[in-house]
């Protein structure tokens, strides 16, 4: 409407004068233009010099600003203005007109109409625009997906495609048309891409060459009604047994409010269902999916919500992780100073626990220790380990209360690189030996752990002692270590009915970048009962409390009560979860399209968890059809000790990574992982119109943006291009109508002010 | 070193340093939370139950509380247990029973079990406390506490415990069960046994996991040993053994 109201009142449209540069070619000379001027002015000005006392100074003034306004509106007109322009030759110059070819086009969002159709209408060769088209310029059709195609019309696609690149659309449109006149593109998509190119890169090179890229975004930005399901993080691999929480993200517009379950499968079989509740139009909200990874193996793990009525992609309701789930027994070294039943319960709370092995070594009096869990006679048989090797066996480790002067300044400094170094899950737990009474502030076990230690010691000699009723922080809701309960509802309601627990060191504060996942009310608190954080390639994690076995021996657990054995057996699990082996092997993405490429990297270490370059790190794919790959990774000299190699997958399938590394023709281990290649549906999620992307082609290559509704002028705009075979022309401007309108109004007001004054 | 720590550690006792032993005893069970200062890993708690040819104070009050404060003594000097150092009586149908995980109770021959105490100490044993029975002696007296064991743990069997039981190697290596007399019949050098209690015998209950939830020290005497330690005439080699043993079960308690 303003384009229209613009065009009526300046005589062309916006585009006209936003391509062109302003020029006079007035057939007089512009002296005598401007004398002319000045003459009409002289005249304007004696006249009313005349009027003498009729008329007040600043009467007079206004009358003369109207006739000097009308003389310069004449002046304007006569001085010859005119637009200069560079417009194509007909039929010199080829159009590109590339379509999305993809299956985000058959998202009936039109008023009923996929979008693949109104493309289809749009672009029909008989059609007006088509028509429009083709009288200047000589087209070329494409359709693109993941690649770029010629077609002979619009109605030949079959928007089918997988993916939509739109970096490799642009570019491959360039490289196909690069030999011949080209005064432009035309793009017709609704921008969802998820090939996750580089659009600068053709964009500047478009821009470059004076290509404009003209783009009509088609389909709507927010998808009513709809529920869409994404996955933000997910383990690649647990142990058996884990409780495992998934972080999804759930886009929903035109069901606010309404609660649905979210149902979480493992290649069928139901593993958890809760109740989420529908976020409103359009605003993502994220969402964590709890199961426990019972069966060991990669599992294809679907989370999903069920179809609502009405909505548009049904697709896009679920989705999937592939996740290895390990069954072996992974081995925590328990180091307790004092004999105290945190320990007998703990060991209980695991002790049927098949993943994992508490080894524990209790001091019982000074200089004497008791054994519990070990492999064999030797294991131990000299106290805490006193060497990496030795330390670095265990995949965490857990400290009672010991003070920190037990330790050499080796072990101390050992501790902490069994966190950072080795990447291992170390666990303190509360005591009288424990934290800032045990002495730790000031050793290298400070900066590891997740909470603030006190600087000073306390003036008071008393022992701190503070009951404490704990519970869960909003991180520590939604956190799996948590669910102590089958959903979060009930593991909520658990956490709020536990009995109070003890605690024998205030830590009151949690570090910057840590999460505290319990607190506990009690005498000054609140105080830290439950914090963890990743520290160089580990974790570590404060539990300051001293007797969570409460939660086991309290007269108001029921017997049958398992929330003691949960909370622990979870919690270790947390604090092995990442811990990496001295090899380890890694895919960049867990389901690919045949086809596509990958990456495949290892991360190799010697015993000791020192990283290694030069080691010889070969991966032996194989493929669903049994055939064996021989890949060999390098490495990628970013990191030390990191490997990588490109694989591309050609069978759909579940393909497994068996990596091998060594050094000196010494093994250093093998890891294997899985990804599958199938199609991975990415067309249906996130497959509203892009427009932000869209306007930043047109904007970045000279072209405009349009929509369905506003195409009429799309003929015309595309006419006026630098590029290709061209013509410069001149578009008169001293008969716009507004200069008219101008005049009139100028010398209207003019006259009515002197008629009013009784000059007229 | 160990039994060169307990002889001293005996020497101490009969010399009458270290801890003032008072006279008076309770007569009954005493509420723990204004009493006993909280925070402590472990507490020497002594079951306080009903029976029925009770002392004017209980069958359970047998020795207490010196035999407890001169255990205390020696766990605390010879481990690295933080020990509350004094008694620490408890009913057994007492809620609070449970923050209490080592329960000590003695002369049971004589114990007849109200319902709730059965209740708080079958709840007990299931969530992971340990009981250790002492000094009850004969086949009348077994009997009689078989019988009360049937009804809180009916579905759980008595077993003998085993030498090579770890229990047996927790702090001390204890190759044999000695018999421990009582007091009077130590210092004269009598007989070990009382009533047809000849033999001594270390028995168990143990859950589904092998833990043990209760150990007998039937036909002994584990509580003179403790209570007489100090005393010149009472044979050290029994009171070593109680202490040895003692020391034993608490680790085990503490660690299974």
């Amino acid at each position: 409407m303003a384009e229209r109201l613009f065009e009526l009142l300046f005589k062309y449209r916006p585009v006209v004068f936003a391509r062109g540069d302003l020029v006079f070619a007035s057939p007089w000379p512009l002296i005598v233009v401007l004398a002319l001027g000045a003459l009409a002015l002289a005249i304007g000005v004696t006249a009313y010099r005349r009027t003498g006392a009729a008329m007040s100074a600043r009467e007079r003034g206004g009358l003369l600003g109207l006739r000097i306004g009308a003389v310069a509106v004449l002046v304007f007109c006569l001085t010859g203005p005119a637009l200069r322009v560079t417009t194509v030759v007909p039929q010199q110059n080829f159009l590109g007109i590339l379509v999305d070819d993809s299956r985000s086009m058959r998202v009936a969002d039109g008023d009923g109409r996929t979008r693949g159709a109104l493309a289809t209408e749009m672009l029909a060769p008989a059609g007006p625009l088509m028509r429009a088209l083709g009288e200047r310029f000589k087209l070329r059709v494409f359709g693109f997906s993941e690649t770029l195609g010629r077609a002979d019309s619009v109605g030949a696609l079959t928007f089918d495609g997988r993916r939509t690149d739109l970096t490799e659309a642009l570019a491959a449109a360039r490289r196909d048309l690069a030999t011949v006149p080209l005064a432009g593109l035309v793009l017709v998509t609704d921008g969802a891409d998820n090939a996750a190119g580089v659009l600068a890169e053709p964009l500047l090179a478009l821009a470059a060459d004076g290509v404009p890229v003209h783009v009509v975004g088609v389909g709507r930005e927010t998808l009513t009604p709809d529920v869409e399901l994404s996955r933000i993080g997910a383990p690649a691999t647990v142990l058996e047994g884990t409780a495992v929480a998934v972080e999804l993200a759930v886009r929903a517009a035109g069901y606010e409010g309404r609660r649905v379950p979210l149902q979480v499968e493992d290649e069928g079989r139901i593993l958890a269902r809760t109740e989420i509740r529908l976020p409103a139009s359009g605003e993502p909200s994220t969402v964590r999916a709890h199961f426990v990874a019972t069966e060991a193996g990669p599992r294809r793990v679907r989370f999903s919500i069920p179809l609502q009525d009405g909505e548009l992609i049904a697709e896009n309701n679920a989705v999937e992780a592939l996740i290895t789930v390990k069954r072996r027994t992974e081995r925590i070294l328990y180091f307790e100073g004092e004999p105290r039943f945190e320990l007998k319960f703990l060991r209980r709370a695991v002790a049927e626990d098949k993943g994992v092995a508490v080894v524990t070594l209790l001091r019982t009096a000074e200089d004497k220790f008791l054994r519990l869990g070990v492999e064999d006679a030797n294991e131990l048989a000299a106290g805490f380990p006193r060497t990496r090797a030795e330390l670095f066996r265990y995949r965490g480790l857990i400290l009672g209360s010991v003070e920190a002067s037990f330790f050499t300044h080796d072990q101390l400094q050992m501790l902490a690189e069994f966190v950072s170094v080795r990447g291992g899950g170390l666990l303190a737990l509360g005591g009288r030996h424990a934290f800032a009474e045990g002495g730790w502030t000031e050793t290298p076990l400070a900066d590891v752990l997740p909470v603030m230690l006190e600087r000073t010691a306390r003036a008071d000699t008393t022992p701190f002692f503070t009951e404490v009723t704990v519970e869960l922080t909003p991180a520590g809701r939604d956190h799996p270590t948590l669910q102590v309960r089958s959903g979060a509802e009930a593991s909520a309601a658990r956490w709020d009915s536990l009995p109070a627990l003890s605690t024998l060191n205030p830590v009151r504060e949690v570090k910057a970048g840590a999460s505290a996942l319990l607190l506990g009310r009690g005498d000054g608190g609140p105080y830290v009962v439950l914090a963890t954080q990743r520290y160089g390639r580990g974790r570590s994690v404060a539990l300051p409390v001293q007797d969570s076995w409460i939660w086991q021996m309290h007269a108001d657990i029921p017997p049958e009560d398992e929330t003691h054995e949960a909370f622990w057996r979870q919690l270790l699990r947390h604090l092995l979860s990442d811990v990496p082996d001295p090899l380890d092997a890694a895919v960049s993405v867990d389901r690919v399209e045949p086809g596509r490429p990958l990456t495949l990297s290892a991360e190799v270490a010697d015993s000791g968890y020192v990283r290694l370059n030069g080691a010889d790190v070969q991966a032996t794919v194989v493929d669903p059809a049994g055939g064996e790959h021989a890949v060999p990774l390098r490495w990628t000299v970013r990191h030390d000790g990191e490997y990588e190699a490109t694989y591309e997958p050609s069978l759909a399938g579940r393909y497994e990574v068996r990596v091998t590394a060594s050094q000196g023709g010494q093994s250093l281990g093998q890891a294997t992982t899985y990804f599958e290649a199938g199609d991975v549906g990415a067309e249906f999620f996130g497959a509203g119109r892009q427009t932000g992307t869209l306007r930043r082609i047109a904007e970045e290559t000279g072209g405009r943006y349009y929509t369905p509704a506003n195409l009429r002028t799309l003929p015309e705009d595309v006419s006026f291009t630098e590029s290709g075979a061209t013509v410069v022309e001149h578009r008169d401007l001293w008969d716009m109508p507004v200069l008219l309108l101008t005049l009139v109004g100028l010398l209207s007001a003019e006259w009515i002010w002197r008629r009013h004054k009784g000059l007229a | 070193m160990r039994p060169a720590l307990l002889v001293s550690l005996a020497t101490l006792l009969a010399t009458g340093a270290g801890h003032t032993v008072q006279q008076s005893r309770p007569a009954e069970s005493r509420a723990v939370s204004a009493v006993v200062p909280p925070g402590r890993a472990f507490y020497f708690t002594r079951a306080v139950y009903s029976d029925y040819r009770s002392r004017s104070r209980g069958n359970w009050s047998t020795d207490f509380p010196k035999a407890d404060r001169q255990f205390l003594i020696g766990l605390t000097r010879l481990t690295g247990i933080d020990a509350f150092e004094r008694e620490h009586p408890m009913r057994l149908d007492d809620p609070a029973l449970r923050r209490y995980p080592f329960l000590y109770a003695v002369e049971v021959g004589a114990m007849a079990l109200t319902e709730a105490e059965v209740a708080g100490l079958r709840g007990y044993l299931l969530a992971g406390g340990f009981l250790v029975i002492d000094d009850f002696w004969g086949s009348f007296e077994w009997a009689n506490f078989e019988r009360e064991m049937q009804r809180v743990l009916p579905e759980y069997p008595i077993v003998e415990l085993p030498l090579d039981h770890p229990l047996l190697r927790t702090f001390y290596a204890i190759e044999e069960v000695l018999q421990v007399p009582n007091v009077w019949q130590g210092r004269m050098g009598g007989p070990t046994w009382e009533r047809d209690g000849y033999v001594p015998h270390l028995r168990a209950i143990a859950d589904e996991q092998g833990r043990l939830m209760v150990l007998i020290n039937w036909n002994s005497d584990l509580g003179d040993a403790w209570e007489w330690a100090e005393d010149p005439h009472y044979p050290l080699p029994f009171s070593n053994y109680a202490y040895r043993l003692g020391v034993n079960l608490i680790l085990y308690g503490m660690s299974r």
